[in-house]
């Protein structure tokens, strides 16, 4: 007795014979200038698999190739950020150097002819605690810096150098309790004498209350104290105030040149009274 | 066995159909196919049909195309097959009924098939597909009457008058 056919059989043999039907056939039939239907049939399965093994050796080698991109554009990233940071570091030196070219620039435009042995110096230290207002300068006796040298900054005067080391210098401010400063007020030719505040300015002593002083007047240095050259600005009167009691005028004034402000001075040398009088005037002030 | 045989007839009847020239002659290949078909016998009606459409394949003119008719005739034997394991095909009319389609679908099949082998549009010859048909569904319901008509107790009935 036969054994019953499995349901997958039947469908089975059909497929076979179909299958075989089919494969005769292909051999069998040639179109016009071609092979038979089976060579163009094994040509394209063939090209099917070349075309995606092709695609894949393609897709694997870009893959690849992306990914070493990525990886040079990451160190070329990091080469560029590096030379982004030395740029920016250079740039910011340049500024540097730019801003201290422009005050020189300024400086020599104040002091457009400064007197012989005049040397450029730069404020380290500034001490204002206390009574006492002085600055350490960078520049000593090596560098021709000596004791009752004038120091100028680009706005005015701001003190002198009251001791001198080998490479370095005090500047007393004028702003010191203990600085007097022959003055002249130019618009009335009227010498007086300025001290300092102990604070951050001066102010002017012994002027008769009748003088004629108006706020926002020029001060300048009268040459007359043997310690600083006429000329010099050194502010202008922040009030008049007349006390009622007293035969002076009070005339506080502010000092031009704030040494917080001056990096670079320039140091001018001590006044000699048997010396002529240095030319150093600002530019462009019309001696009184 | 007897598809064997009935595929050697069907060959013999074709080749006298050819001498004869008849303009549409039945296709004698599907009625041994459609006789094993016919109890839903899927597998044996399948090789049946593939060794009928290598036989007519043999047989036709120059050109021929070995695969083409038993292609066609693998997949009307199956749905005959198909046909048969769900339903009593023992009436001569339901078997020429189905005979006639069976051509009709191998008509079509053989005509799809030339279309994608030759890959431009053959129309078929559906008036003579249909002649075609015709002649094998009616040849198989006779042959199934002839087959089913009860001959022996005819002769016995006759007999038994004739000694009466």
């Amino acid at each position: 007795m036969a054994a019953p056919l499995s349901p997958a059989r039947p469908a089975l043999v059909l497929a076979t014979l179909l299958g075989s039907c089919v494969i005769l056939l292909s051999i069998q039939v040639r179109r016009s200038g071609q092979g038979t239907l089976a060579e163009e049939w094994a040509l394209d399965a063939s090209s099917a698999l070349v075309r995606g093994s092709t695609g894949v050796r393609s897709a694997a080698g870009s893959l690849v190739g992306s990914f070493a991109t990525r990886e040079s554009l990451r160190e070329e990233n990091a080469a560029l950020r590096e030379r982004v940071a030395a740029l920016e570091a250079r740039l910011h030196s340049l500024h540097g150097i730019a801003l201290e070219r422009d005050r020189l620039v300024r400086l020599l435009g104040a002091v457009p002819a400064p007197p012989p042995g005049t040397r450029p110096a730069r404020i380290v230290v500034i001490e204002t605690a206390g009574p006492f207002q002085t600055a350490l300068l960078d520049r000593g006796r090596v560098d021709g810096v000596e004791p009752g040298g004038v120091v100028v900054g680009e706005e005015g005067l701001l003190g002198r150098v009251v001791s001198a080391g080998e490479r370095g210098a005090r500047v007393q401010l004028l702003s010191d309790r203990t600085a007097a400063t022959g003055v002249l007020l130019p618009r009335t030719g009227r010498v007086a004498v300025a001290r300092g505040d102990g604070a951050s300015g001066a102010a002017i002593q012994y002027v008769p209350a009748i003088a004629d002083v108006t706020v926002n007047e020029e001060v300048v240095t009268s040459g007359t104290d043997g310690v600083y050259p006429r000329g010099l600005l050194l502010g202008r009167i922040a009030a008049v105030r007349r006390p009622g009691a007293s035969l002076f005028l009070e005339l506080p004034v502010d000092l031009a040149a704030d040494p917080a402000r001056e990096p670079l001075v320039f140091v001018i040398p001590p006044v000699r009274p048997d010396a002529p009088a240095p030319g150093a005037t600002p530019a462009g002030r019309s001696e009184p | 066995m007897i598809a064997a045989l009935g595929l050697a007839l069907a060959a013999l009847g074709t080749l006298l159909f050819g001498v004869l020239a008849l303009p549409h002659p039945p296709d004698l290949f599907y009625l041994p196919v459609a006789s094993v078909a016919r109890r839903g016998r899927s597998v044996p009606a399948m090789l049946t049909a593939f060794a009928a459409g290598l036989a007519e394949d043999a047989l036709a003119t120059p050109g021929r195309l070995w695969g083409l008719h038993s292609f066609s005739k693998v997949l009307v034997a199956y749905l005959l097959a198909a046909i048969g394991a769900r339903a009593l095909v023992e009436k001569p009319v339901l078997l020429g009924l189905l005979v006639w389609g069976a051509v009709v679908v191998d008509g079509l099949v053989v005509t799809l098939l030339l279309w994608i082998l030759r890959g431009e549009p053959l129309h078929p010859a559906l008036a003579a597909l249909a002649l075609r048909a015709a002649g094998t569904g009616l040849l198989a319901a006779v042959l199934q009457a002839l087959l089913r008509y009860p001959w022996k107790e005819r002769r016995a009935a006759r007999r038994r008058r004739r000694l009466a």
